[in-house]
């Protein structure tokens, strides 16, 4: 067929071999210009190479030397880094002789003193010199792709036109005059080729068909879903049948449950559920979640977080939060120690802080999720204030050094990745209370004490109010209880504010304050009628929260370190021996029970459904009856 | 035969009163999307509120050399002798060496003002300057925020769909009618 | 000093941490004394409107010509120089953009979104070419666009694509058409300009992979006739609907048709169409019946496609930037995703809440299940259309342009013997006088 083609062709007047003596110049124009594209294109796809697989390698060489240039290596390191260094890469050819002198006294005198100035001197200069060498040559090659990018793609432009005139002109001198070939049945050509696209047409349709059939198949989300309601921060409801953080729901030491063991025993044993050696020391308390039970503990050179099952006291998991690298001096004996602040969870996640500025972020399989150093804190007695959180931001009231220097602030951090989201300046000193957020109206609200603000802000890091009412060393923390914010200041008062305030709120917002029996350390409790404060020598007072006036007090032979919390309309006051305190809201104070451990305790207790989990100075205890009846 | 007319007839009536009904349709399309429209043209520009300076702006542009580029509010600049947008975390030293920038490109020129000790003055040197943002991070984070990023209208092709845009990972790209083609930082609405 | 020391302390606590939070005054900006000026930001001005007026005027003035010069003038070799001129002009010149092809979705888009006001240019950049074929045909592929010129340029070697194939590939130009009005309206993505092959070319730089895309398309564009406006044009298709009924188009002789066959392989796009045969009677009969059943299945196809278009909706809906934020905020809330992106990130840094977002997608996932009953719909409504067309009996007794593929090229002309007789007797006349 092909043949009989041609055929007719050359047949075809016209269509003779003979060319005209202008196609040979139209394919040589052709040729050159398809060859010179090649070059071009060559020359333009190393380019590109260079932008995609070379420049960013220099550039993490770059970036991998400047942090080199950071680390200052001690001496023998130094030595040994000096010796491996090749003179050879140095373009200053005066630091290349330097070098090789400093290499060759090395090797005489390895133990020279008084070389290593120089020693170190010449590092850093060498190290300056390849930095900006490898800048300069970066900055260089880009500046030369950018430059031939452009001019290449201009010369290609010319080159491909060139190329195109030349196959075009050669194909038009060598233009073929047509020559129609005898025609088939039409009749049946025509039936045959409207069915033949009747059938491409089908063949697109179900192509049509399968492409979106292979697209539904695979996994998509459907929004409407109901288990779009798991989020990555837990509802209300969630925390409050949890102990996610210190003193329990809020911050506020009281528990949702009143099905709590009110009798056990710990040296007999009686209602002791299970008792857990906790590896490493630490002050703060435990916290829970469902079937997890967390707690950390350190000494000067380890920071730990420990995951221990509810169920039966096992260790699941410990894990080590290394940031910074350093150990710190905290005060210990009868002060917070390396582990005080209390870590929190939103049932995902675990976040825990140490007095080194460390913060380590867990899943609850104890996979670490990040890890990050905010910097030593300058904290009179080591860093104590304990986590909050709200939604997807961990909240870390980071107050430090004194008020002039300015470097007190309250930080927000991504709990997903532990990015910074905001930070807000504090204008305070170093304090050891621990910030709540209480939900106000239909508003959070993130309150904080320090000397001498009371600070309230949105969980947007802005500012809402503040009242100056505090003096010393903060350390309880403040609650929200009967519609007011309640803010204790060491030895001297109890400041009750109403938290609809803006701005300065000092002269406004002040309900009531009584100065009377008030704590250094434990923080208060209150319902909607009374406020119970208890301070570490074994004052107990309930104060009426309307008003402030004294309903009774009550003074004990123990000393408290722990914060009182309520269980129903039951007080749970733990003392530094270990004994628990059971007693009854009334009129006056009403013993119900009174409970011993028999190991000394500095940390709040956590309450659950049926079971108490008590942190001593060694071991975990949890309280609770086998068959506890479950309580929603 | 006298079907055959009538029925050539028809097909040309159909065939007008189609055309007819299209080019009311275009017509009804303007006049629908007239009292909308805008007589001015709209350009690609970067909010620089949401811009979260991830970078993508200097590889993701048509161009080569991004048409984004930083750009300085000097009213809100602290002229600090220190910049976050200058030098880099931890620098080695406080000068212009290689090793102590922040600016992979140089492109930030830093200048002492010897009348207002002990004040810097930050300018940025555009042709150099290639939009990776690593400065504005620099100083959102730990300064005033008064570098920020812009399209530059001057190198930007205003492509239909900005590629940029298409990248951007906090929605920063806007359309912008012509007569404000910026979206500058100022001292005020910091 | 000791506040350096503290800011370095503080740099080297945050080393590592990307603060998304936008800077505030730390840092007062100094009362100057010395008189020092204050450099101000340099704005420099984007195009003038002016000149978006005078690519208006020139759009206008190349289509009048082109229109002049295939109907009246009829040469080849003018209509090929103008398009020469016009690929540089709103190619190389203007980048190609704004371009009506890509004109359809900032109006689809201005349909849809209230907030979005079309510049009155690209309006008149869709409608002006759109006119003229209602008029003319498709003057503005034959001389005016730009990507048309490119792939006219590096034709070299035509061959015919069998008829069959063309109807089935054609259909993806439908499809494309209307997912990009479905993805434009919905403001999710502008699919025409995304995947323009040959937008890099104009502006010498670009994506790799488009790049690479568009050397394809001219490779090919080299043996097969503008593969990408016969199989992918959206604006094309528009067109080709609107050519069927232009009031005046191209004729392939400038006389009467003589059927002396030599155009029949003239036309690179297979756009010329050959006398019709009347049908024997038992095609004719095996015929209507086919047709009857192509047109009870019409509604069938209309309904099957669209709901096949519903369906589609969690996949089309991810291209829309909210729903795809949506997906990756899911994953990584519910543990399925363990690094978090920029993109999640800002999310959380906005404090906006998920619930909300969700909401959101969930929203935009019905729109596009709404606009999945059109998109599927229409697709149906082609296909049906085009299986009963393809079913219709023809008549024709000469050679002529196809009212809907032809691209007025003007490639034809120089084939019929007419058109040489023709310009001969011109040319004596105008020697005689």
């Amino acid at each position: 067929m092909k043949t009989q083609i041609d055929d007719t062709y050359k047949k075809t007047p016209g269509n003779t071999e003979a060319t005209s003596q202008w196609y040979h110049t139209a394919v040589a124009t052709a040729v050159i210009g398809g060859v010179f594209s090649l070059i071009i294109l060559e020359v333009m796809l190393f380019n590109y190479f260079q932008r995609t697989v070379a420049e960013p390698k220099r550039a993490e060489k770059l970036d991998a030397l400047k942090i080199q240039l950071q680390q200052e290596p001690d001496d023998q390191q130094l030595i040994f880094q000096v010796l491996e260094l090749d003179p050879q890469s140095d373009v200053d050819p005066n630091r290349v002789k330097e070098l090789e002198v400093i290499q060759a006294e090395i090797r005489n005198n390895p133990d020279d003193k008084q070389l290593l100035p120089r020693i170190r001197q010449l590092y850093l200069q060498i190290k300056q010199d390849r930095i900006r060498q490898l800048d300069l040559q970066i900055r260089q090659v880009r500046m030369r792709r950018w430059d031939l990018s452009q001019k290449g793609s201009y010369l290609l432009l010319g080159s491909v036109v060139v190329l195109l005139i030349g196959v075009k002109s050669a194909y038009a001198y060598r233009k073929k005059l047509p020559a129609p070939q005898p025609a088939p049945d039409k009749r049946k050509e025509q039936a045959r080729k409207a069915m033949q696209a009747r059938w491409a047409v089908t063949v697109g349709l179900i192509t049509f068909g399968l492409t979106a059939l292979f697209l539904t198949t695979r996994p998509w989300i459907d929004f409407s879903a109901a288990d779009m309601q798991a989020t990555s921060y837990p509802s209300t409801e969630e925390i409050r049948k949890n102990w996610p953080r210190f003193r329990g729901p809020g911050g506020l030491g009281i528990s949702a449950y009143t099905n709590v063991p009110a009798s056990w025993n710990g040296k007999t044993g009686e209602a002791i559920l299970w008792k857990s050696k906790v590896p490493l020391p630490g002050h703060n308390s435990p916290i829970v979640w469902e079937d997890r039970v967390f707690v950390t503990g350190a000494d000067p050179n380890n920071r730990e977080v420990y995951c221990f099952d509810a169920l039966s006291g096992k260790l699941l998991w410990k894990r080590g939060v290394t940031g910074s690298t350093k150990p710190i001096e905290v005060m210990d004996d009868g002060g917070p120690g390396y582990a005080a602040p209390t870590a929190v969870t939103d049932g995902r996640r675990i976040c825990a802080i140490f007095p080194t500025g460390d913060v380590g972020c867990f899943d609850f399989d104890g996979k670490n999720l990040w890890t990050r150093n905010l910097g030593i804190p300058d904290s009179g007695y080591g860093h104590a204030t304990s986590l909050a959180m709200y939604r997807n931001l961990l909240l870390i009231q980071y107050d430090q050094g004194g008020a002039e220097d300015e470097i007190s602030k309250l930080i927000a951090l991504d709990t997903f990745t532990g990015r910074t989201v905001w930070e807000t300046k504090r204008p305070v000193p170093n304090s050891w209370s621990s910030p709540i957020v209480a939900e106000i109206g239909n508003q959070h609200q993130i309150i904080t004490c320090a000397d001498p603000w009371v600070i309230a802000y949105e969980p947007n890091g802005a500012e809402l109010w503040r009242a100056k009412c505090l003096g010393g060393e903060i350390a309880p923390s403040p609650i929200y209880a009967a519609g007011r914010i309640f803010a204790i200041e060491p030895y001297a008062t109890l400041i009750a504010i109403k938290p609809d305030g803006r701005g300065d709120v000092t002269k406004t917002h002040i309900d009531w304050s009584i100065d009377e029996n008030t704590p250094d350390t434990s923080s208060p409790v209150g319902n909607d009628k009374f406020i119970f404060l208890l301070t570490t020598e074994g004052m107990l007072t309930c104060y009426k929260t309307a008003d402030g006036t004294k309903s009774w007090e009550h003074e004990f032979d123990y000393n408290f370190l722990a914060s009182p919390s309520l269980v129903g309309d039951r007080l749970y006051l733990l003392s530094e021996k270990g004994v628990m305190l059971i007693a009854e809201i009334s009129t006056e104070y009403k013993e119900v029970a009174k409970c011993e451990l028999g190991e000394d305790c500095f940390a709040t207790p956590a309450f659950m459904d049926g079971r108490i989990y008590i942190r001593g100075m060694e071991n975990l205890y949890c309280i609770g009856e086998e068959e506890a009846p479950k309580q929603p | 035969m006298a079907e055959n007319k009538n029925d050539i007839n028809r097909r040309h009536f159909l065939r007008n009163g189609l055309w007819a009904a299209c080019l009311t349709g275009l017509g009804a399309i303007t006049g629908a999307l007239s009292r909308k429209c805008s007589a001015q043209n709209l350009f690609w520009q970067i909010d620089p509120e949401i811009c979260i300076a991830c970078g993508n702006c200097a590889t993701y542009c048509v161009l080569e050399e991004s048409a984004v580029k930083c750009v300085h509010a000097y009213a809100m600049c602290g002229y600090c002798r220190i910049c976050f947008g200058f030098f880099g975390p931890e620098p080695h030293d406080i000068n212009d060496a290689a090793e102590n920038q922040l600016c992979p490109t140089g492109a930030i020129i830093r200048k002492y003002l010897k009348d207002d000790d002990p004040y810097y003055e930050y300018t940025i040197d555009e042709p150099l300057c290639m939009g990776c943002g690593k400065c504005v991070l620099g100083c959102n984070t730990f300064g005033n925020g008064s570098l920020f990023l812009q399209v530059r209208h001057d190198r930007c092709l205003n492509c239909n769909e900005c590629s940029i845009a298409v990248a951007c990972p906090s929605g920063a790209y806007k359309r912008v009618p012509a007569d404000k083609p910026y979206l500058l930082k100022r001292a005020d609405s910091a | 000093m000791i506040r350096f020391v503290y800011i370095i302390v503080g740099m080297a606590v945050l080393l590592l941490s990307s603060g998304i939070a936008s800077g505030f005054e730390r840092f007062p900006p100094p009362d100057f004394e010395s008189g020092y000026e204050q450099p101000s930001p340099t704005t420099p001005n984007p195009r003038q409107d002016i000149y978006e007026y005078i690519d208006a005027f020139v759009l206008l003035a190349v289509l009048s010509l082109a229109s002049y010069l295939v109907l009246r003038k009829r040469r080849r070799r003018l209509i090929f120089v103008l398009s020469i001129l016009s690929l540089f002009y709103f190619g190389f010149w203007r980048e190609g953009c704004v371009c009506p092809i890509g004109a359809i979705q900032n109006v689809a888009l201005s349909i849809f979104d209230s907030d979005y006001a079309v510049p009155i240019t690209v309006m008149i950049f869709f409608l002006l070419p759109l006119v003229f074929t209602l008029f003319f045909g498709r003057i503005f592929c034959a001389a005016v666009c730009p990507l048309g010129a490119i792939q006219d340029v590096v034709l070299l070697r035509p061959t015919s694509v069998p008829e069959w194939l063309e109807s089935g590939l054609r259909l993806f130009a439908y499809v494309y058409l209307a997912a990009a009005v479905l993805f434009a309206a919905t403001g999710s993505a502008f699919i025409i300009c995304r995947y323009d092959p040959f937008i890099s070319f104009f502006r010498l730089s670009g994506d790799f992979n488009m790049l690479i895309l568009g050397v394809c398309f001219l490779f090919v564009g080299m043996f097969i006739g503008r593969p990408y406006c016969r199989f992918a044009c959206p604006y094309g298709i528009i067109m080709r609907q609107l050519s069927r009924i232009s009031k005046w188009r191209v004729a392939i002789t400038p006389d009467d048709c003589i059927k002396c066959r030599l155009c029949e392989d003239s036309c690179p796009f297979g756009a010329i169409r050959a006398p019709t045969e009347d049908w024997s009677p038992q095609d004719y009969n095996k015929n209507k019946k086919l047709l009857v059943v192509l047109i009870l299945l019409l509604p069938v196809l209309v309904f099957s496609c669209g709901w096949i278009g519903f369906a589609l909706r969690p996949v089309t809906s991810r291209m829309h930037a909210t729903v795809r934020l949506a997906d990756g905020i899911y994953l990584e809330e519910t543990g399925q995703a363990q690094e978090t992106t920029d993109t999640s990130s800002a999310f959380r840094a906005t404090g906006k809440e998920v619930q909300d977002l969700y909401a959101e997608a969930l929203d935009i996932q019905a729109e596009f299940g709404l606009g999945g009953w059109i998109f599927g719909g229409f697709v149906g409504l082609v296909i049906a259309l085009k299986l009963i067309v393809l079913s219709l009996r023809r008549q024709r007794t000469d050679y002529e342009a196809g009212r809907a593929g032809c691209l007025a090229c003007g490639r034809c002309f120089e084939y019929c013997p007419k058109e040489h007789t023709k310009r001969k007797l011109a040319k004596e006349t105008i020697d005689k006088s």
